[in-house]
């Protein structure tokens, strides 16, 4: 009974923070201020755990427990599971920033539509191979894209947490929003005016970012993605839109929506809420120290006079 | 209520332990899991670099022969923002690695797990539930 009652009083509160009326400041040429080093760093899953079905917000309490569950388990100090399993947790946990805390909405997915906090796919088999990963690499081009320092899957468009490095400066000029993402440094330079995307012919990476102002809000619309980037196995006709509201002095909440036919079948949308951090953002030269490629293109070579000598 | 809750997150927890983790790239396919090291040795030299980080180090074989070895940690990024910097780790300090060493027999290893001489860890401060290092 209490339980259900702190339930029903968080997503009152959840509601109540959302709708709250907050006027942020103004960049000196009028655009609401979003400008300052922020991070999404949280250990709310994308999608609702199986075992979490039906239950859009964690009680304060459950909350609590959720976070010490998460953190112990996510723990790379400890030695458990066999050598396999020690190997794949890599290093030190203090090499980690994985977070501690659940969003302070307390949903218990990122996922906030469909509200079964699930991304729609057309197709609910197990994710593709991605490229590299199967067959013995014969070069860099064999392996993936975030181990080639090209592209990381929650780098963005659309930004997501992962385990480091979750953090972004927003930087606002008359006519463009700049967004420097920590993760594989890319800087995302959005022009703010009612210039259409580029021709459907040029791809790329990062797709192609349009912003508006709706009101405070700044929406940023993404097309013209390379079929590459593959977001959550999306097409390249993937259309994502952004929107960025400054809700509080240390909060920008930010969600997207991700439109794929061929892949979803409707959009979704998810809700991070962004936190101010301590800069400056530190730079993440990826290819500078990727001895790791080297050593992984070493590791096929030996796995393969190994097979032979059999 | 509550304790069914936490009674089923603490299992799903366990599912989850047993799925591998993620770091910038497949440690798998670099290091050998039937190849633990346990390395006591001197730093020679550490790169705070990204990827991730690199730990020179000399170790002292039984027969007092010295073998140069390399240990990857992460990136150095998080460390950074603790306050952590290369001269948490001078020329000289003494330190011990147990790791994997790389599939291909090279003195490379993934610094697993790393403490100073008297045991003590290397570098604390990682996750703690009861506080958000990176929030304001």
């Amino acid at each position: 009974m209490s339980g259900r009652f702190i339930a029903l009083a968080a997503v009152l509160l959840a509601g109540t923070l959302a709708a709250q009326k907050y006027t942020p400041p103004r960049t000196p040429d009028g655009q609401p201020d979003l400008q300052g080093v922020w991070t999404n760093v949280t250990i709310t899953p994308l999608e609702r755990p199986a075992n979490l079905v039906g239950k859009q917000f964690f009680t304060p309490a459950e909350a609590r427990q959720y976070e010490k569950d998460t953190v112990v388990r996510n723990n790379a100090d400890r030695r458990d599971g066999g050598a396999q399993a020690d190997l794949n947790r890599a290093y030190n946990d203090a090499w980690y920033d994985r977070g501690t805390k659940v969003v302070e909405t307390l949903r218990t997915s990122l996922v906030i539509d469909p509200p079964d906090g699930r991304i729609p796919r057309k197709d609910q088999g197990a994710p593709a191979v991605p490229a590299g990963f199967g067959r013995p690499p014969e070069g860099p081009e064999d392996r993936s894209l975030p181990e080639r320092c090209i592209l990381w899957p929650t780098a963005g468009p659309p930004m997501m947490p992962s385990f480091y490095n979750n953090n972004y400066q927003i930087v606002q000029a008359p006519g463009y929003v700049t967004i420097l993402v920590e993760m594989i440094h890319d800087a995302r330079i959005i022009p703010i005016d009612s210039r259409p995307h580029v021709d459907s012919k040029i791809r790329a990476w990062l797709g192609d970012s349009r912003g508006h102002w709706e009101g405070n809000t700044l929406v940023v619309e993404t097309t013209n993605f390379n079929d590459k980037t593959r977001f959550q196995r999306s097409s390249q006709n993937m259309k994502l839109v952004e929107r960025f509201t400054r809700t509080a002095p240390d909060t920008v909440m930010y969600e997207f929506t991700v439109d794929d036919p061929s892949t979803f079948t409707k959009p979704w949308t998810a809700q991070i809420p962004m936190k101010k951090t301590d800069g400056p953002i530190i730079e993440y030269a990826c290819n500078e120290g990727n001895y790791a490629m080297e050593g992984m293109l070493a590791g096929a070579r030996a796995d393969e006079k190994k097979a032979a000598g059999r | 209520m509550r304790k069914k809750l936490a009674m089923s997150l603490g299992i799903a927890g366990l599912l989850m332990a047993a799925a591998p983790m993620w770091a910038h790239h497949a440690f798998a396919a670099e290091f050998d899991a039937q190849r633990p090291v346990k390395l006591r040795g001197t730093v020679v030299k550490v790169e705070f670099i990204n990827p991730h980080s690199w730990i020179h180090m000399d170790v002292k074989e039984a027969d007092g022969k010295v073998t140069r070895w390399m240990v990857e940690g992460g990136s150095p990024n998080a460390l950074f923002r603790r306050g952590v910097t290369k001269d948490a780790l001078p020329q000289g300090t003494e330190i011990s690695v147990d790791g994997y060493q790389a599939k291909d027999g090279s003195n490379r290893a993934n610094g697993r797990d790393i403490t100073f001489a008297d045991g003590k860890k290397l570098f604390v401060g990682g996750s703690n539930p009861d506080e958000q290092p990176n929030a304001k």
